[in-house]
């Protein structure tokens, strides 16, 4: 710009070509309007105008990619894997519940398939999974001072869960009861256990994963709007660029009678080609977040609700049979939460069972669009492999749902015993073998969203790399052309 | 001389493609922004809908026309965090067969009347929260020791509200053979108790506490819960900007201990121990 610093006095002499008079050019007559009435001036002028004009492309582009590059930050890096760090989380501690109860349930027999010892192998292995996926929350709730304070309730609370199951094991150890009949002083320290878990521990974990699901949704639909916005500034803003550069070049070949001036030629083009790579960048990473979030995330994050509302269903049988006094609770439930999964009207869980049976068609899909989120994703199949799993899931669904009405029988008919047995067995047609069969399934499904979503964050984060180098580069190579185009012109009025 | 008219002639360039530029901004912005109704940005008045007619959840005082209890209280800190300040809350009555129709037809724009959210009522209205939830238990008179949980409710006289679902889970889906005793409304079921006609009212605990603080001992609530009613805060379908925001508001009333203190306030004469933690969110998709 050195050369808007030293321009040529008002009375330079005469230009050395007569201006045409009779048919002022576009440029010309916004140039007098604005008062640049010396040629050179004008020059300079247009030459500043240019550089204004490309100048506020690369801005734009610049801002839009940005608008891109903090979606993705959010969603693929943020918010999104805080979503599967606090599911897991959950189903973690809710799976701690369900083995404490087949712990106390299962009593000091030995001869039930899934034994004691099994389900404390499993209580251990839960409990490092909630440390694990507790830390990785915190450290992903970022600055967020309201999360933070409830990962750090968690952690507190999860210490006092531990104290409380280890005493209630201890007690039922001493008993030394029969399966399923856990004595007073057991259920007593149970109940204060579990009523912790399912009415501090839970609830947080859980709203913690809708938080982080409603900071995606935010996102996505502002970053999302801001990156196809911009895919229209960009066009704008590099059309305006363009069209001045093209009309200074004619002006500039008429009235100093070359045919082209080459670094204006060249600006001209990679200014065209910078924008339409550009809209054609920005299109696509609105499409990556789209992917990323409509059959990704959206699915991922549904079935991670599903999956953990199914393992607190699978706690609550296992609670139904060790505390008869709150059994009726248990029981509704139970029935709250399988309609949650897949709604089927019904006012108790006979009427659920015989109404799930009904809905499904022989190899477990729903007859006609059901509700529920196991309803929901059924109805959105629109990934490879994705139609086998989901009939999984759902089949999954239907044999845990009909092992768990075998075993409410079973408990009507006073036959405890056989209850427990069908609670506790070890192959299919027994709840927990069925549940852990329908939950496998399930975390088949997720991985098959989860993979589309990280496959979308990956390709969009791969479309922007790179660009915070190549964008101003490029903007300065423009810049420096547009000068040396126009340099030797003016010089012609020393 | 000519130097300053120079850059004096550059500015004004600069400051005519500024405008240019931001004039066209602003159209843009304003055809991107199709602001959808939600309870985050629309105008006051808030209109809230409320029970009028329970004691300690939602009540008229005949004499003033103001509400006052636990849901108001709770309706009052939700539209404070969503930016309407006490004088900007409006409140209006609502019976328990017409919320879904008081938010669809907008006579009010959100509900908080010891609603509870069921799988149908959500195919009609998006539920914020639980705010708290409630456990179906049981009313009887303070002298009487007989029944201490829901089994004891057997061949005793049970108050049956038409269009309440509460004596069904007793006698249908908990199989008690208790006998019924029809009455209008919750309010006559105590007054038929406390003048021994019927030996016990079942429904949700904070309604049976309101009604034996009210009682001034001469009722009691047994304690013996059975049954989650997760008492939702009612909004327009589709508005999840809203029901997120009211997750958040009840998020923060339970950590700055907001709930806690409501909860006392209105339930601790009751005999009640409340659950003082946050619940468990239906989720707003």
């Amino acid at each position: 710009m050195t050369t808007v610093s030293r321009p040529p006095a008002r009375t330079t002499p005469a230009a050395p070509v007569t201006p045409n008079r009779r048919r002022p050019g576009v440029l010309r007559r916004v140039a007098s309007r604005m008062r640049l009435r010396t040629r050179p001036a004008r020059i300079l002028g247009v030459s500043a105008l240019a550089i204004a004009l490309v100048a506020t492309l690369f801005t734009v582009t610049n801002a839009a990619i940005g608008d891109a590059r903090d979606g993705l930050r959010v969603i693929g890096h943020q918010a999104g894997p805080q979503v599967v760090a606090t599911a897991n989380l959950y189903f973690a501690l809710s799976d701690m519940d369900t083995q404490l109860a087949n712990i106390l349930l299962n009593g000091s027999s030995v001869k039930l398939g899934f034994s004691r010892d099994q389900s404390l192998g499993l209580y251990d292995q839960d409990r490092v999974a909630a440390d694990n996926a507790a830390i990785q929350a915190l450290r992903l709730t970022g600055n967020d001072p309201e999360a933070q304070a409830t990962v750090r309730e968690l952690l507190d609370g999860m210490g006092q869960y531990e104290q409380l199951a280890a005493r209630a094991m201890q007690l039922d150890e001493q008993s030394k009861h029969e399966a399923g009949a856990a004595p007073g002083n057991v259920l007593a320290v149970h109940r204060q256990a579990t009523d912790l878990m399912t009415q501090d521990l839970l609830p947080k974990a859980y709203n913690l994963t809708l938080d982080s699901g409603s900071i995606v949704r935010r996102t996505y639909e502002d970053k999302r709007g801001a990156v196809l916005a911009g895919r229209w500034w960009v066009g704008l803003a590099g059309l305006a660029a363009v069209a001045l550069l093209v009309l200074f070049q004619a002006y500039l070949s008429v009235r100093f009678r070359r045919l082209v001036n080459p670094a204006l030629a060249l600006a001209t083009v990679i200014c065209l080609a910078f924008t339409i790579v550009g809209v054609l960048l920005l299109n696509a990473e609105a499409g990556h977040l789209r992917e990323a979030k409509v059959r990704g995330f959206d699915s991922v994050l549904a079935l991670h609700r599903a999956r953990a509302i199914s393992n607190s269903m699978n706690a609550d049988e296992s609670r139904f049979l060790l505390d008869p006094l709150r059994a009726d609770t248990y029981d509704q439930l139970y029935l709250s939460k399988a309609q949650s999964i897949l709604y089927v009207p019904s006012v108790d869980l006979k009427g659920y069972d015989a109404g799930v049976n009904t809905a499904l068609d022989p190899s477990g899909m729903p007859k006609a669009p059901m509700e529920g989120f196991l309803g929901v994703e059924a109805q959105h199949v629109t990934l490879p492999g994705q139609r086998a799993v989901v009939n999984r899931v759902m089949s999954g669904f239907r044999q845990f749902q009909r092992s768990d009405a075998k075993v409410r029988t079973l408990a009507e008919q006073g036959d405890r015993r056989g209850a427990v047995d069908t609670r506790l067995g070890d192959a299919e047609g027994h709840t927990n073998v069925d549940f852990a069969l329908y939950d496998l399934s399930l975390g088949s499904l997720i991985d098959i969203h989860q993979q589309t979503f990280a496959r979308a964050i990956a390709d969009g984060d791969a479309a922007v790399a790179g660009w915070n180098v190549a964008l101003p580069v490029t903007g300065l190579v423009v810049v420096a052309l547009i000068v040396i185009g126009v340099r030797p012109r003016v010089a012609e009025y020393r | 001389m000519s130097r300053g008219m120079r850059t004096s002639r550059l500015r004004r360039t600069a400051a005519g493609l500024a405008v240019a530029v931001l004039a066209l901004a602003s159209a843009a912005c304003g055809t991107a922004s199709g602001a959808t109704t939600s309870v985050t940005n629309q105008d006051a008045p808030l209109t809230i809908g409320v029970k009028a007619d329970q004691p300690g959840l939602g009540q008229r005082n005949p004499s003033n026309g103001t509400f006052s209890g636990f849901d108001v209280d709770v309706a009052r800190y939700i539209a404070g965090k969503l930016g309407f300040n006490s004088d900007e809350v409006e409140f209006k009555a609502v019976g328990s067969a017409d919320r879904e129709k008081a938010l669809r037809d907008g006579s009010v724009d959100m509900v908080v009347a010891s609603y509870s959210i069921t799988p149908e009522r959500e195919r009609q209205v998006l539920f914020g929260g639980p705010y708290y939830v409630a456990h179906q238990d049981i009313l009887v008179r303070s002298s009487d020791t007989s029944i201490k949980g829901v089994d004891d409710l057997a061949h005793k006289k049970l108050c049956r509200v038409n269009g309440s679902t509460s004596w069904e889970r007793v006698i249908k889906e908990g199989d008690i053979p208790a006998e019924p005793v029809t009455a209008p409304d919750y309010g006559t079921c105590v007054k038929m108790l406390r003048d021994q006609k019927i030996d016990a009212v079942s429904t949700d605990d904070l309604i049976l506490a309101g009604y034996a603080i009210a009682s001034g001992g001469e009722l009691r609530v047994v304690n013996a819960p059975f049954s989650d009613e997760r008492y939702g805060v009612g909004l327009r379908k589709g508005d999840i900007t809203g029901c997120e925001a009211v997750n958040k508001a009840i998020t923060s009333m339970y950590q700055d201990a907001t709930a806690q203190i409501l909860l006392a306030n209105w339930f601790d004469k009751s005999g009640l121990e409340p659950t003082t933690e946050v619940p468990q969110f239906e989720g707003c998709s």
